[in-house]
C-alpha cells in the first residue's frame, strides 16, 4: 500500500494525458486513425456510466482498455459497436461518424462481446455461415472462403463440425473470435477476451491476438494487468466512467522505480545519505541491519546511491533496484483518496 | 431486407431443434384432434342442427377449444424470439451487427409466421376426413385458412412485442397472453353490446372474424384489420428495439 500512495501522490510526466476531471481536446482526426471516440458519455438513469471519455487508436496498435469491474469499459465498447446509443459525444470508426450511420460503422468493426454469446445448439460451421451471411458477405463461394480464413486465423479449424454448446470455454472463446474476423474487419473490439479461461487457453488466445497485430487495429478491454503488458502498445485506464491515464505501459510505469537497501551502520547516517535521492525514504532497524526503500526518478541513480553509500563508509550487504508496476500505477490510479487512506466507503460501483 | 431472410431461416432452425416446438405441436394436435371429434360426433348424433354449419366451419374458430389452447399457444411460440435472446446475451452479437432494427424484428416475425403455418398442417387431416364423407367447398375450406393465417399474422406480430418487452420468456408469455386474452375478451364483448359499440367490438373480434372466415365470407376489413395490427406490431418491436440501446 505504500508504494502506490508514494506513485499517486508523484506527478505524471512524459507523454501521459492525465484526463481525471479535465475534459481532453483533440486535434481533428488524422489519416491513420481507425477510431476517434470524442467525449463519450453514457448515463443511465441519473447514474453516469462513462462520463466524457477520449481517446484515439491508430491504424495498426493493439490498445488495452483497462479498468477494475463497472469502470465502464463494457458500456463503452457497447458504444463503439453500436449496441447502446450514446447519450453524448461522438464516435468515428474509419471515415463513418458511428451515431449518425452505425450499421455503416458496424460494418468496420469485428466485435466480440464479454462472454462470448452464441447459439449452443448450432454447429460451429452453420454458426460462422450464418453470421457471414448476416455481415453482409455474399455469395456461397465468399462465405465459404471468409468461413475457412477466419477458422484457420482463430485456430478452430479442428472444431468446425461441433456443436458449440459442446465445446470447451477456450474454443467457444475462439469461435467468437473466428466471427468477430469473418468479414476481415480493420478494427477488432474484444471484451475481455480472456476472462474466465485457464492459462493456457490464455496464453492461446493472447498468442492469437498478438498475432493480428499490425494487420488489424484492436481495442481490448480487460481488467488483467499482466495481459495489457504481454499484449498492448497503449493502455488507456478507466475508472468510475473516466479516463484516468493513458501511456505505453512502459511509459505509465514512467521508468520509475526504486531501490531496497540493507546495511550496516547507523540509522541516522543512512538517512542522511539518502534523503537528497528521496525526501521520503523509508527506514527502519532490522536487528543489526538498517533497511532502507527509496524511489528514484533515473535508472541510473542506482549507482549513484551506491557511490554516496560507500562514499560515507557505509557497508552494503543488499542493494536491490525495482521497477515500479503497472500494478502500483493501476492501483493509484483506480482507487479513491477515500479508500487510500483506509477509510473505504465499501460502495463498489 | 437480405439479412431478414438469414436471420429467419435461423430462427426456424432453432424453433424446431428445441423441444418446445414439438411440445407445442404433440398439443396442439391432440386439442384440435378433441375438438374435432366432439364436433364430429355430435354432428352425426344431431343430424338436424345441419343447416350452413357442418364440422369443419365449427372447427374454425366458433369453439372455445379452438380459441383457448390459441390463446395460450400463440405467446408461448413467440416468448423465445427476443426474450431468450436478451437472457443468453445473443442479442449483443446480432444488433451489433451490420443489420438494422427492422431487419431482425422482419426475421424473427417471418420465423414466427413459418411455424404458425406448421401448427395449422396437421389440420389438413380433418379436411380430409371430412372430404371423405361429405361435400366439402374447397372455396370455404381456402378462406377458413386465410381467417386464420390472417389471425396469425397479427398474434405473432403481438407475441413477438411482448418478447421484446420482456425480461425473460415466462414473463414474455405470460404478457403476450394477457395482451392477445384482453383484446379477446374485448371482441367477444360485442355479444353484450348493441348499437355502434357493437360494431366496434365486432371489428375487433376473432370470434366473429373467423365465423365469416369459415363460413366462406371473407370480409377484406378484417384483413384491413390483422394488417393494421401486424404492421403496428412489428413497428413497436422496432421502437422498443431502438428505444432499448438508449436506455441500455
Amino acid at each position: 500500500m505504500g508504494r502506490s500512495l508514494s506513485i499517486a501522490c508523484a506527478p505524471f510526466s512524459g507523454g501521459i494525458v492525465v484526463a481525471r476531471g479535465t475534459t481532453t481536446v483533440y486535434k481533428p482526426a488524422q489519416e491513420d486513425t481507425v477510431l476517434e471516440v470524442a467525449d463519450l458519455t453514457k448515463n443511465y438513469g441519473s447514474r453516469r456510466a462513462v462520463d466524457a471519455i477520449s481517446f484515439r487508436v491508430r491504424k495498426g496498435e493493439i490498445v488495452g482498455f483497462l479498468g477494475p469491474n463497472g469502470a465502464g469499459k463494457s458500456t463503452t465498447l457497447r458504444m463503439i459497436t453500436g449496441f447502446l446509443a450514446p447519450s453524448a459525444g461522438r464516435i468515428r470508426v474509419g471515415e463513418v461518424d458511428a451515431v449518425r450511420d452505425p450499421i455503416g460503422a458496424r460494418r468496420q468493426i469485428g466485435y466480440m462481446p464479454e462472454g462470448v454469446p452464441l447459439y449452443p445448439e448450432m454447429r460451429v460451421h452453420e454458426y460462422l455461415r450464418y453470421r457471414g451471411e448476416l455481415k453482409g458477405i455474399r455469395g456461397r463461394g465468399a462465405i465459404d472462403a471468409a468461413l475457412e480464413r477466419s477458422l484457420r486465423s482463430a485456430q478452430v479449424e479442428d472444431v468446425r463440425d461441433r456443436i458449440i454448446g459442446q465445446l470447451s470455454k477456450g474454443y467457444r472463446q475462439r469461435v467468437g473470435l473466428a466471427d468477430a474476423l469473418l468479414a476481415d474487419p480493420p478494427l477488432l473490439i474484444l471484451d475481455e477476451p480472456t476472462s474466465g479461461l485457464d492459462p493456457n487457453q490464455i496464453r492461446a488466445i493472447r498468442a492469437l491476438v498478438r498475432g493480428f497485430a499490425g494487420d488489424k487495429t484492436i481495442l481490448l478491454s480487460t481488467h488483467i494487468l499482466p495481459e495489457v503488458e504481454a499484449l498492448c502498445g497503449r493502455v488507456l485506464i478507466v475508472h468510475k466512467g473516466r479516463l484516468v491515464g493513458e501511456g505505453a505501459p512502459g511509459e505509465l510505469r514512467g521508468g520509475r522505480g526504486g531501490v531496497r537497501l540493507l546495511g550496516r551502520g547507523e540509522l541516522d547516517s543512512y538517512r542522511a545519505v539518502l534523503e537528497p535521492f528521496d525526501a521520503s525514504v523509508k527506514l527502519r532497524r532490522e536487528g543489526e541491519l538498517v533497511a532502507a526503500e527509496l524511489h528514484l526518478e533515473a535508472d541510473d541513480a542506482v549507482e549513484e546511491v551506491f557511490r554516496a553509500v560507500a562514499k560515507a563508509g557505509l557497508v552494503l550487504r543488499e542493494l536491490r533496484p525495482f521497477k515500479t508496476s503497472l500494478e502500483d500505477v493501476f492501483a493509484a490510479l483506480t482507487t479513491d483518496e477515500s479508500e487510500r487512506s483506509g477509510q473505504s466507503s465499501g460502495e463498489e460501483e | 431486407m437480405r439479412a431478414a431472410l438469414t436471420i429467419a431461416k435461423r430462427e426456424v432452425r432453432s424453433y424446431f431443434v428445441s423441444p418446445i416446438a414439438y411440445v407445442l405441436l404433440v398439443a396442439w394436435v391432440y386439442i384440435t384432434g378433441l375438438s374435432f371429434y366432439l364436433l364430429v360426433t355430435w354432428f352425426a348424433t344431431n343430424p338436424s342442427t345441419g343447416g350452413s354449419n357442418n364440422p369443419l366451419t365449427m372447427f374454425f374458430g366458433q369453439t372455445v377449444l379452438f380459441w383457448i389452447p390459441l390463446l395460450l399457444f400463440a405467446p408461448v411460440m413467440t416468448m423465445r424470439l427476443f426474450a431468450a435472446e436478451r437472457a443468453s446475451n445473443t442479442l449483443e452479437p446480432l444488433m451489433t451487427a451490420p443489420v438494422s432494427e427492422l431487419s431482425i424484428v422482419l426475421g424473427k416475425y417471418l420465423a414466427s409466421l413459418v411455424f404458425w403455418v406448421v401448427l395449422w398442417i396437421p389440420t389438413l387431416l380433418y379436411v380430409w376426413i371430412v372430404s371423405r364423407y361429405g361435400d366439402i367447398d374447397l372455396g370455404v375450406v381456402a378462406a377458413s385458412y386465410l381467417g386464420v393465417f390472417g389471425v396469425g399474422l397479427w398474434y405473432m406480430a403481438w407475441g413477438m412485442l411482448a418478447s421484446a418487452v420482456a425480461s425473460n420468456q415466462v414473463v414474455a408469455a405470460v404478457l403476450g397472453f394477457f395482451v392477445l386474452g384482453a383484446f379477446f375478451v374485448l371482441g367477444i364483448a360485442e355479444f353484450v353490446h348493441y348499437d355502434l359499440t357493437r360494431e366496434i367490438l365486432g371489428y375487433l373480434s376473432v370470434w366473429s372474424h373467423m365465423a365469416d372466415f369459415s363460413k366462406g365470407v371473407v370480409d377484406s376489413r378484417y384483413l384491413v384489420f390483422d394488417l393494421t395490427m401486424a404492421t403496428l406490431g412489428v413497428y413497436l418491436t422496432v421502437q422498443v428495439l431502438s428505444w432499448r440501446r438508449i436506455s441500455g
